[in-house]
C-alpha cells in the first residue's frame, strides 16, 4: 500500500514536470501588456528575426552595488547606474576623451571665449533652460551649486568627492585621518556660486583636468527641492556638520535617484538586479529602449549560457575566455578597445619588519630578506629583467595587451612614447643579483614571499612568472606565492608588508596627474605603501597640475616618464586591450576609455 | 504538564545556544584586525584612503567584548547591522533572500525525504541483491557528484540544448516584473504560492520552470543521506523479534515489511528529515550559485568570504534557531510515533 | 544518528571473543561483492598514494606537491603525449595532480577524521560517563557547535585563518567534531550500567580503565561506522569549499582544487560544449571512486559489526 503511494506521488511529480514541460513550448504566455505609446522614433519594418524582450536591454556582469547616491558611488558597478539616470554640466564626445561638449551647460568653457578667467582659476558655466528632472521640475542654476556643494558637504568614506575638493578648495577631503572635519564651510559656500543663469566655480589653483571631471558622474546634477523634500543637507550652514560622512545606506539618495539623464530608477534588488525605465523627458529625446535591466551574475558559465541563449543582451566576459566567445551566431564584439588602465609591480623600500612573515628571517642570512632589501638598484634592475614580457601578455592576456613603459598609458597626452622598457633577460638580471649588495645577495640568497589577491589570475600570473625566473638563476633565491583575500592583501600593501606586489590603477579622468600622482608622487598610493621618495619628483608632480601651458606640462611628464625608468620605484606590466560582446540585435555602441566596460544605455537601439 | 516544562527547558536551550554560537563568532572575530575587516567596506583600490575612518564609525578597534555588547544593544534594538555584501540593512536582506531558499526547500525537501525512504526501503528488503547494489552505488555517485559541476551540465543540457527549457535563476523577465509590478501581491514572497494565490497560473508554471533544475541537482545531492539512513534503520527493524514473530505467523513478507518495519525504520528518518533544511544549506549556497537564484546561501556564502561579519551573525543567528527548534520538532515528532519515548 | 543498543558480551570463552567476532566479520565481508570492490578501491588509492613519486616523479624535489606546469596559458590543453590526461587552466598536468592528489586525499581524510575521532571520543566517553553536571554543560557546548552553520563557519574560519588545505582542516575539525561526541554518549548511556561495566568498577578498577578497557571498545563500533564513511565525506566537503574559492594554494595537487581550477571550463564554446571535459572528469573521477571506496567499506562495517544488522 505504502508502496504505491510512492510511486503515485513520484508519477505525479513526473507529470508535473511534463506539464509545465509542454506549457512551456507554449511559451508561458504573458497577460496582455498595458498598452504602451510607442517610442517617437520607431522603426516601422519588421524584424527578420525574432528578438527576446523587444523592448528591454538586460546586461549581465559582477561586482557589488554600493550605493546609487552620485556622491558616493566610486565602484565601476555604482558608477554604471549613477550614470545612466544623471548628466553633468559637459561631456565627452562620443568616443573622444579630449573633446568636451556642453550637456547641462550651454557653452563648454574655455580661455578664448572667456567662461575661463583668471588663469584657470576660474569657470563659468551658462545653465541651459529647460532641461527637466525625472520629476518635471527644471534645472537651475541653484541645482547645481547645490549638488558640487551637497557633495563636498557630505563627503561620505569610500565616495569620489577628493576629486572635486582638489581642484576648488586645494584639498584632499574634509575630514583628517582622526574623523575631524578640517574644511571651513564658507570656503565650500564660496567654491561654486550662481550668477543669474550662469554657475561660476573658484578653484584654488589652477587645475588643467578640471573640465574632465566635470564629464563624469560624480559630477552630477541632483535636483535640491527633491533632495531637501527626503531629508538631505538643506544648503545652510546651520548642522551642515551633521550631514557629513554619513553610515552606509543613510545617504539621502542610497536607494532613490532623481537626475536629469536618460532612464529613471525602477527598483534595485540586492545582489540581483536594478531595473532602470526611460525617462520620457529626456532633453536630448528619449532613449530608443524602454527599459534596462542590470543584472548581476557572478557565475561565468551561466551568465555565458543565459547569453547565448539571448535573455541577455549584453555580457561581461573576462579575457580569458574571450576565444570561446569568437565566431558565435548573433554576437557582435567590439574588439580591441584602449583602455586607460594599467598595472605595474612595485618594490618596497622599507619593508615593516613587525610580525610579518614575508621577509622570514628579517635578515640576509639566506632565509630571509632585510627591511630596506630594494633599496639596492641592482636588486630592482635584477627582478625587472625577470619578467618575460611577451609571454606574459601572450598567456595573461591572450595577446590582447600592450607593456606600457612608464605609468603614463597610451591614450592619454603628455606620454613620452620613447622611454625603453627593461627586457627579459636572464643574463643580465644574473649580473645585476651579483652586484647586489656587494655579492652578498649572490653568495647567500635570500627567501621572501610575494602576495596577490586570489581570484586575480593576471597578478597570479605576474608572480609566477617572478617567482620562477628569479629562483631559476641561483638555487639560493628562494620566492613563495601566497594567494590572500582582497581584505587581507590590501591590509599587507598599506602597512608595508609585501616586499612586492602587483596591482592597478583605472583612470578616473584622462589626464597624467591621475597617474603619476599614485606611481611617484610619496604621497600618492602606491608609492606610499612603497615608501618610494624622490623630492624631484614630488615637486614635478605638483608643478605639473598647476600649470595650464601645455608645452610645459608636455616637459614635466616626460622628465616624470624618464625618471620613472632611472628609480625603478617599479616596472609597468601591462596596459589590457578590452572587449565588449553584445548581442546583434543591439546597435549604436561606441567605446569610451573613460567610461571603460560600464555601459551608457542611452546609444543602443534594439533591432535588426 | 510535563509537556509544558520540556518546552520551557527547551527555550532556555535556544538562549544559551544563541548566546554561545554569537560568542563563538565574536571569538573568530578577534582572529581579524580591525583594518581586514573594514575593508569589508571597500571594492576599489582608490577607497583604501578612508579605512581609518570606516574603523572608527564601526568601533571595529574596540576590544571583542565590547564590541560583543554594543552588537547586542544594537539586535535589540532590532537593528541587525549593515551587510556590505549586498549593500542592504542585514534584517532587510535576509527579508530578501529567505523566501528563495525557503521555496527552494520546500520543493527539494519532499521529494528528497520520499524518495529516499522509497530507496531506502527497497534497498534493505533486497539486501545484498543486485537491487540493493545498484541504488547504494548511483545514490555514493549522487552524493559524490561534484555539485557545481552536474549543476552546471544540467543547465547545458536543459537550458543551453533544449532552447530555455528549464532556466537558471528564479523567475523570467516577463513574470520577473509582473510580479513586481502594483498588479500583483506578494502575499508571502514565495513566488510559487504566490503566483497561486494571486491566480496567475503562468507566473506558477514559470516559477516551476526555474526550480526544476536546482530541486534535481538538491536532490541527487543529498538523496543518499536519507536513503542510507532509512535502509540502516529498516534492516534493523526487520531483524527485531515482533518482525520474526509476524513472520513466523505466516503473514506474508511484504505485509510484515509493510505494516511493521517500515513504520519503525522511520523514526530515525524523521530526525534526518528534521535537520534536512540546515543540511540543505550546504547544497543552497553552490546551487544558488551556479541557477543564479539569489537566495540565504548566495548571501552567506559571500558573506563569510568577504567578512562581512553583520551578515555571517545573521546566518548563526538562524542556524541556531532552526537547529533548537527542528530538534523541538522532531522529539515532538518522536514521542507521536513512538509511545514508548517520552519527552523530558 | 547510529543506534546502538545494549551489547551482550558474554564472558570466559576458550577463544577470546572478540577475536572470533573478528574472524567472522571478515567471513562477512569477503562473502560481500560490494566490501569486496571498496576494499580493492581503497587498496589502489593506497598504492597510488604509496607509489606516486615513482607514478609521476616530482619536478620540484622539495615540494612535490607542487603541479608542473609549461607556461601560463589559461585555456586547458587536451591529453597529448607527456601529459596523458591533458592539462587544465595554466596548464597544470592533471595526471601529476591526480596522482599526488591522492595523497592529499589521505592526508585530509585521515587527519581530519582522526582528530575529530579523538576529540569525539573523549568529550562523548567524558560526559556519557560522568553524566550529572559534566555532561550538561558538555552536550550544550556540543548543542553550539552542532548548531553552527557547518558551511559557513568552516568558510568563515578559512576566510580568517587563510586559505590554505591546512586551514580547511582545521575547520572541518571544529565543525566535525560534536556529532562524534554525541554519538559515543549515547551508545556509552547504553552500556554504563551494565553487568560487566559494574563488576569493573566493584573490582577497583579506576575511572580511566573502566573508559578505556570496559566501555569504549563495546561503545566505539558506530562512531567507527561514522568515521569510515567521514572520511570520502571530508575530502567531499574540501573539495566544495575550493569550489567556493577558499582551497589550497593555486597549483597545489589537490582533487577538490582541480575540480573548481575547471569550473569556468565545464561547458566548452557552444559548438562544443564538452570540448574540455577533461579538467574536470578526471579529478571528478578520482574523487567519485574515493567517496565510493570509503562508502562501500563503512556500508560493509556497519552491515558487518552492527550487532542490530548482522546475522540476518
Amino acid at each position: 500500500m505504502k508502496k504505491k503511494i510512492f510511486i503515485t506521488v513520484l508519477c505525479f511529480m513526473f507529470l508535473f514536470s511534463m506539464f509545465s514541460f509542454l506549457y512551456a513550448g507554449k511559451g508561458a504566455e504573458p497577460p496582455p501588456e498595458p498598452p504602451e505609446k510607442p517610442p517617437v522614433i520607431k522603426k516601422v519594418e519588421p524584424p527578420a528575426k525574432k528578438i527576446k524582450n523587444p523592448d528591454t536591454i538586460i546586461s549581465a556582469g559582477y561586482g557589488t552595488i554600493q550605493s546609487l547616491d552620485p556622491h558616493r558611488a566610486y565602484d565601476t558597478a555604482s558608477g554604471e547606474i549613477v550614470m545612466n539616470m544623471y548628466d553633468a554640466l559637459v561631456e565627452f564626445e562620443g568616443p573622444s576623451t579630449e573633446k568636451v561638449i556642453p550637456m547641462l551647460a550651454e557653452k563648454v568653457p574655455s580661455e578664448k571665449n572667456g567662461l575661463i578667467r583668471d588663469g584657470g582659476r576660474t569657470y563659468i558655466f551658462t545653465i541651459r533652460k529647460g532641461i527637466k528632472f525625472h520629476n518635471g521640475a527644471e534645472v537651475t542654476p541653484e541645482d547645481v551649486e547645490y549638488s558640487f556643494e551637497r557633495g563636498m558637504v557630505t563627503d561620505q568614506d569610500g565616495g569620489p568627492m577628493w576629486m572635486i575638493f582638489e581642484p576648488l578648495l586645494g584639498v584632499g577631503g574634509s575630514r583628517d585621518k582622526d574623523g575631524n572635519i578640517t574644511v571651513d564651510f564658507k570656503d565650500i559656500d564660496n567654491a561654486v556660486e550662481v550668477d543669474g543663469q550662469n554657475v561660476v566655480f573658484h578653484l584654488k589653483d589652477p587645475y588643467p583636468p578640471f573640465l574632465a571631471i566635470l564629464t563624469q558622474r560624480w559630477s552630477a546634477v541632483v535636483n535640491k527641492e527633491y533632495m531637501i523634500a527626503n531629508g538631505a543637507w538643506d544648503g545652510t550652514e546651520a548642522n551642515w556638520k551633521k550631514y557629513n560622512n554619513p553610515a552606509p545606506g543613510t545617504e539621502t539618495l542610497y536607494n532613490k535617484a532623481m537626475g536629469t539623464g536618460p532612464y529613471k530608477l525602477d527598483r534595485w534588488e540586492p545582489g540581483v538586479q536594478v531595473s532602470l525605465t526611460r525617462f520620457d523627458g529626456y532633453f536630448r529625446g528619449p532613449a530608443d529602449v524602454k527599459n534596462v535591466v542590470v543584472k548581476k551574475v557572478e557565475e561565468w558559465t551561466t551568465r555565458k549560457l543565459m547569453f547565448t541563449a539571448g535573455d541577455i543582451d549584453i555580457v561581461y566576459v573576462d579575457s580569458m575566455h574571450w576565444p570561446e566567445m569568437e565566431n558565435l551566431e548573433g554576437v557582435k564584439i567590439y574588439k580591441d578597445l584602449p583602455t586607460l588602465a594599467n598595472a605595474a609591480v612595485f618594490y618596497n623600500f622599507d619593508i615593516n619588519p613587525e610580525g610579518n612573515r614575508a621577509v622570514w628571517s628579517g635578515n640576509l642570512d639566506g632565509e630571509g630578506i632585510p627591511a630596506d632589501f630594494f633599496q639596492d638598484i641592482n636588486i630592482r634592475k635584477a627582478f625587472a629583467h625577470c619578467i618575460d614580457h611577451d609571454t606574459y601578455i601572450k598567456d595573461a592576456f591572450l595577446g590582447y595587451a600592450a607593456t606600457p613603459a612608464h605609468p603614463i598609458v597610451e591614450g592619454l597626452p603628455y606620454r613620452d612614447p620613447n622611454v625603453p622598457i627593461r627586457k627579459y633577460d636572464l643574463g643580465k638580471a644574473k649580473e645585476y643579483f651579483m652586484k647586489a649588495w656587494g655579492g652578498e645577495v649572490w653568495e647567500k640568497g635570500f627567501k621572501l614571499t610575494i602576495m596577490y589577491n586570489t581570484g586575480n589570475e593576471k597578478r597570479e600570473i605576474a608572480c609566477q612568472m617572478i617567482e620562477e625566473n628569479v629562483e631559476s638563476l641561483n638555487p639560493k633565491f628562494q620566492i613563495d606565492i601566497q594567494n590572500v583575500d582582497w581584505g587581507i592583501y590590501l591590509n599587507n600593501m598599506v602597512q608595508k608588508k609585501c616586499p612586492l606586489f602587483v596591482i592597478g590603477w583605472v583612470a578616473d579622468y584622462p589626464d597624467p596627474h591621475n597617474f603619476v600622482y599614485p606611481y611617484q608622487h610619496s604621497e600618492g598610493t602606491f608609492a606610499e605603501w612603497q615608501s618610494y621618495h624622490n623630492p624631484e619628483v614630488d615637486s614635478l608632480i605638483e608643478d605639473g597640475i598647476r600649470t595650464v601651458d601645455p608645452a610645459k606640462r608636455k616637459d614635466i611628464y616626460y622628465k616624470l616618464a624618464g625618471l620613472y625608468y632611472e628609480d625603478i620605484p617599479g616596472f609597468q606590466i601591462s596596459q589590457a586591450l578590452d572587449r565588449i560582446h553584445v548581442r546583434d540585435w543591439l546597435s549604436g555602441y561606441y567605446w569610451n576609455p573613460v567610461r571603460d566596460d560600464q555601459m551608457y544605455f542611452y546609444m543602443y537601439k534594439k533591432g535588426y | 504538564m510535563n509537556f509544558l516544562n520540556y518546552i520551557i527547558r527547551r527555550l532556555l536551550l535556544l538562549i544559551v545556544v544563541l548566546i554561545g554560537v554569537t560568542v563563538v563568532i565574536f571569538i573568530l572575530m578577534a582572529l581579524f584586525s580591525p583594518a581586514q575587516r573594514a575593508s569589508a567596506f571597500i571594492t576599489d583600490i582608490k577607497q583604501f584612503g578612508d579605512i581609518d575612518s570606516i574603523i572608527r564609525t564601526y568601533g571595529l578597534d574596540k576590544p571583542v567584548y565590547i564590541q560583543y555588547f554594543n552588537w547586542l544593544k544594537q539586535i535589540f534594538q532590532g537593528n541587525f547591522g549593515w551587510s556590505t555584501t549586498v549593500s542592504r540593512p542585514v534584517i532587510d536582506a535576509f527579508k530578501f533572500f529567505f523566501p528563495n531558499t525557503l521555496e527552494l526547500a520546500l520543493f527539494s525537501a519532499p521529494i528528497i525525504i520520499l524518495v529516499g525512504i522509497w530507496i531506502g526501503s527497497l534497498s534493505a528488503v533486497h539486501r545484498d541483491k543486485p537491487v540493493d547494489h545498484f541504488t547504494r552505488v548511483l545514490a555514493i555517485v549522487g552524493w559524490s557528484l561534484p555539485t557545481f559541476w552536474f549543476g552546471l551540465i544540467l543547465l547545458m543540457i536543459f537550458y543551453g540544448y533544449f532552447q530555455g527549457l528549464f532556466p537558471p535563476e528564479a523567475l523570467g523577465y516577463k513574470a520577473h516584473t509582473f510580479v513586481n509590478s502594483a498588479e500583483f501581491v506578494r502575499y508571502t514572497r514565495i513566488n510559487s504560492i504566490d503566483a497561486l494565490l494571486n491566480g496567475e497560473l503562468w507566473i506558477f508554471v514559470d516559477a516551476i520552470r526555474h526550480l526544476v533544475l536546482p530541486v534535481i541537482t538538491l536532490t541527487v545531492v543529498q538523496i543518499a543521506l536519507v536513503m542510507r539512513i532509512m535502509r540502516s534503520s529498516m534492516l534493523e527493524a526487520m531483524g527485531k523479534g515482533y518482525v520474526l514473530t509476524a513472520r513466523a505467523k505466516g503473514a506474508a513478507w511484504k505485509t510484515v515489511i509493510k505494516k511493521h518495519a517500515r513504520r519503525n525504520a522511520l523514526i530515525p528518518v524523521v530526525t534526518v528529515s528534521g535537520w534536512l533544511f540546515a543540511l540543505m544549506m550546504a547544497g543552497v549556497v553552490i546551487t544558488e550559485t551556479i541557477f543564479n537564484r539569489k537566495g540565504l546561501g548566495w548571501w552567506w556564502a559571500r558573506a563569510a568570504t568577504q567578512l562581512d561579519i553583520p551578515s555571517v551573525l545573521m546566518a548563526v543567528l538562524f542556524n541556531g534557531i532552526l537547529f533548537v527548534v527542528t530538534n523541538l520538532i522532531v522529539d515532538i515528532l518522536y514521542a507521536y510515533i513512538d509511545p514508548r519515548v517520552r519527552l523530558g | 544518528m547510529f543506534f546502538l543498543k545494549k551489547r551482550r558480551i558474554v564472558l570466559s570463552f576458550e577463544e577470546h571473543p572478540r577475536l572470533k567476532e573478528v574472524k567472522f566479520s571478515l567471513s562477512k565481508i569477503i562473502k560481500n561483492p560490494l566490501s569486496i570492490a571498496g576494499m580493492s578501491i581503497i587498496f589502489l588509492y593506497l598504492m597510488i598514494a604509496l607509489l606516486a613519486p615513482t607514478i609521476a616523479p616530482p619536478k620540484y624535489e622539495h615540494e612535490p606537491f607542487r603541479i608542473p606546469h609549461e607556461g601560463y596559458s589559461i585555456i586547458p590543453e587536451p591529453p597529448a603525449p607527456g601529459h596523458p590526461f591533458g592539462t587544465t587552466t595554466k596548464q597544470y598536468d592533471i595526471f601529476y595532480g591526480v596522482i599526488w592528489g591522492t595523497r592529499t586525499a589521505f592526508r585530509i581524510g585521515f587527519m581530519v577524521v582522526g582528530s575529530i575521532l579523538v576529540i569525539g571520543v573523549v568529550v562523548g566517553s567524558i560526559s556519557g560517563y560522568f553524566g550529572g553536571i559534566v555532561d550538561e554543560v558538555l552536550m550544550r557546548i556540543v548543542d553550539i557547535f552542532m548548531s553552527l552553520p557547518t558551511l559557513i563557519l568552516a568558510m568563515a574560519i578559512v576566510t580568517a585563518l587563510g586559505r590554505s588545505l591546512d586551514n580547511i582542516m582545521k575547520s572541518l575539525i571544529v565543525v566535525g567534531w560534536p556529532i562524534y561526541a554525541r554519538t559515543i554518549r549515547g551508545s556509552i548511556l547504553s552500556i554504563r550500567e551494565e553487568d560487566f561495566v559494574e563488576a569493573a568498577k566493584a573490582l577497583g578498577a579506576n575511572d580511566f580503565t573502566v573508559i578505556f578497557k570496559h566501555i569504549l571498545p563495546n561503545a566505539i563500533y558506530p562512531v567507527l561506522i561514522l568515521a569510515s564513511l567521514d572520511i570520502g565525506a571530508m575530502v567531499l566537503t574540501a573539495a566544495a569549499l575550493s569550489f567556493l574559492g577558499l582551497g589550497a594554494q593555486e597549483g597545489y595537487a589537490d582533487w577538490g582544487q582541480m575540480v573548481s581550477l575547471a569550473r569556468n571550463f565545464i561547458v566548452g564554446p557552444p559548438d562544443q560544449p564538452l570540448m574540455y571535459w577533461y579538467v574536470v572528469t578526471i579529478p571528478g573521477l578520482f574523487i567519485l571512486f574515493f567517496v565510493l571506496g570509503w562508502n562501500l567499506l563503512g556500508d560493509a562495517f556497519r552491515d558487518i559489526f552492527d550487532p542490530k544488522l548482522r546475522r540476518k
